[in-house]
């Protein structure tokens, strides 16, 4: 290699100086101070005390935090089936000779997952509303105007309810990604397997499933990372409630820290959140190679 | 006959299905946009109904009425995104073109320290941030935002990049070296060219994350003077209480950049934000 391919050492290290300063002050600083933070009773003012693991011992016996986890989790599931699972058939279908205007389908699937969480939960909301909502009008209209409710304050439903725009909003972008891995198979596999008798539902399970499974695999993943973090559609929506039976963790780190002043404890879950997510995103990780490898043998 | 008969049905069944998810998903927006155009009044009177006398009395009394700060949030939410993507799209091509070309001592600690910016869950450090932002006097700044912003979209940006670059060959910059050019001219003048594809997806990608981006913005502005587009959203919502063709009305008006931009280039977006996602 010529000197000049090899830069300076002075000329590397000025390149990397800033945006490895910008990225470890915005990730890494903060994650030391909430470490740090957290063993400390602190409300955000000037004064704080050590208390040892108390933040944590609290937060192992904080139902509310479960719960919240527990949520986090409901959505993470829902979505990996109403997504992925919708989108796969949404694909099959487009991908029928019968379909007429794919493109239209694209385009305008794909939109929604373009548009701010924020929005989305405000449609939604509208959506959802008791009086000007579209979902109690479309119930009056089909004559079941009786069983309109409000409809966001039900503690039983309001997970499902805040599930639906979340699977709504990402279907068509799974849906894309999903039909450009299927445009990517060879279409002699089809005609061939056509030839052979074989019907679209058994082309779908048997031909196509397999060779689409590692995007399948990326699909879910993304789902998973996406749905930890889910806060905006829900801060919107019912900013956790009614009471906390839509809480999710992180909006109850920010609850607890700006709510209630909270910031010892707060960094406690903060730190709560991170390794917890972590845990779920590499465990499912670990899972995803050992079933698809496990299939590869057999 | 039968037979045919069968494939009409599915055919019908199948498009049926498609068109109503299409449907479903552009339909709030029709909805918002016809619904806009009508009085609190006849709204509430019948809220599905289009409007008999179209009025675009919403428009002006969001867009006069300075307590509802929309060209300010407007203007914020482009200056951070425009600012943010030029120095994610820098930083990426400059880092993930030297981790994948240069060998130095640290080389692997800073390409490992930046993937493990995909995997660590951002929100957790939600009320982390803030406090150091808070500890360092950098909240409720102009340029607040874009710290987290770079920040978080550097790791796909760099590892997107660093991919790229190693598809193209060596030779490429020993030829640029032996016609005596420098590395950063190399670096600027011949090897930014070739990765304009990716870089072009790097910028859509993140043009979105930033322009939509609300919990950041949450925990680290609450001077309305510095507040983008989202945040400025809940305030509306708080303000204009039960008057959803107003809420509406400043909804549209916000979110027109982004649609305009997903409608005019929906092909290349599309394209772009499925090539980062599989690839990340």
């Amino acid at each position: 290699m010529l000197s000049s391919i090899r830069p300076k050492k002075r000329v590397v290290f000025f390149y990397l100086l800033i945006p490895v300063l910008i990225y470890v002050f915005s990730v890494f600083v903060p994650l030391a101070t909430a470490f740090y933070y957290s063993f400390f009773n602190w409300k955000g003012g000037p004064n704080k005390t050590f208390n040892g693991l108390e933040n944590y011992i609290t937060l192992i016996k904080d139902i509310n935090f479960w719960s919240a986890f527990g949520h986090n989790i409901y959505l993470v599931i829902a979505c990996i089936i109403g997504q992925i699972g919708l989108a796969f058939i949404f694909v099959l279908m487009i991908n029928s000779r019968y379909t007429k205007l794919k493109g239209i389908h694209r385009t305008f699937g794909f939109f929604p997952s373009t548009i701010a969480a924020v929005s989305i939960g405000f449609i939604w909301s509208m959506i959802y509303d008791y009086k000007r909502g579209l979902l109690n009008w479309l119930l009056d209209l089909i004559g079941k105007g009786d069983s309109a409710k409000v409809w966001l304050n039900e503690p039983k439903l309001v997970m499902l309810l805040i599930a639906i725009p979340l699977i709504w909003q990402f279907i068509g972008y799974y849906m894309v990604i999903i039909l450009s891995a299927i445009s990517s198979i060879d279409q002699e596999i089809f005609e061939v397997s056509e030839i052979d008798g074989a019907n679209a539902f058994q082309r779908a399970i048997y031909i196509v499933l397999p060779l689409i499974k590692n995007t399948l695999l990326v699909c879910v993943t993304l789902c998973i990372a996406g749905n930890m973090k889910a806060f905006d559609h829900i801060y919107v929506m019912t900013s956790g409630g009614p009471g906390r039976s839509s809480m999710v963790m992180a909006l109850y780190g920010y609850k607890v820290s700006f709510g209630q002043q909270n910031m010892g404890y707060g960094s406690a879950i903060s730190i709560g959140i991170f390794v917890l997510s972590l845990i779920v995103i590499l465990g499912s990780q670990k899972l995803i190679t050992y079933f698809s490898k496990d299939k590869e043998v057999a | 006959m039968e037979k045919q008969s069968r494939h009409m049905f599915s055919k019908v069944f199948v498009n049926l299905i498609l068109i109503i998810f299409s449907l479903s998903c552009i339909f709030p927006l029709i909805w918002m946009f016809y619904s806009s155009l009508k009085e609190k009044r006849v709204f509430n009177a019948d809220i599905v109904g289009l409007p008999a006398n179209p009025t675009i009395s919403n428009y002006t009394k969001v867009l006069t009425n300075p307590d509802y700060h929309i060209y300010q949030s407007m203007f914020n939410s482009l200056r951070t995104t425009f600012i943010s993507i030029v120095l994610i799209v820098t930083c990426g091509f400059i880092v993930g073109y030297i981790i994948s070309r240069i060998k130095f001592k640290l080389n692997r600690v800073i390409y490992v320290m930046f993937l493990m910016g995909m995997l660590i869950p951002i929100h957790s450090l939600l009320v982390p941030i803030y406090i150091v932002f808070k500890n360092f006097g950098l909240t409720d700044k102009w340029y607040t935002l874009i710290i987290p912003y770079v920040a978080f979209g550097l790791p796909i940006a760099i590892f997107l990049v660093e991919g790229f670059v190693k598809g193209i060959p060596v030779a490429l910059e020993e030829a640029a070296a032996i016609d005596g050019s420098s590395f950063s001219r190399t670096l600027f003048s011949i090897i930014l060219p070739v990765t304009k594809p990716i870089l072009t997806t790097i910028a859509i990608i993140q043009t979105f994350a930033c322009w939509n981006e609300f919990s950041f913005a949450l925990v680290l502005i609450s001077n309305t003077k510095f507040q983008t587009v989202p945040l400025a959203m809940t305030q509306f919502t708080g303000q204009f209480a039960s008057d959803y063709p107003k809420i509406m009305a400043a909804m549209l008006l916000t979110m027109s950049p982004i649609l305009v931009l997903y409608f005019v280039f929906s092909k290349q977006i599309i394209k772009g934000m499925v090539a980062g996602a599989v690839k990340g």
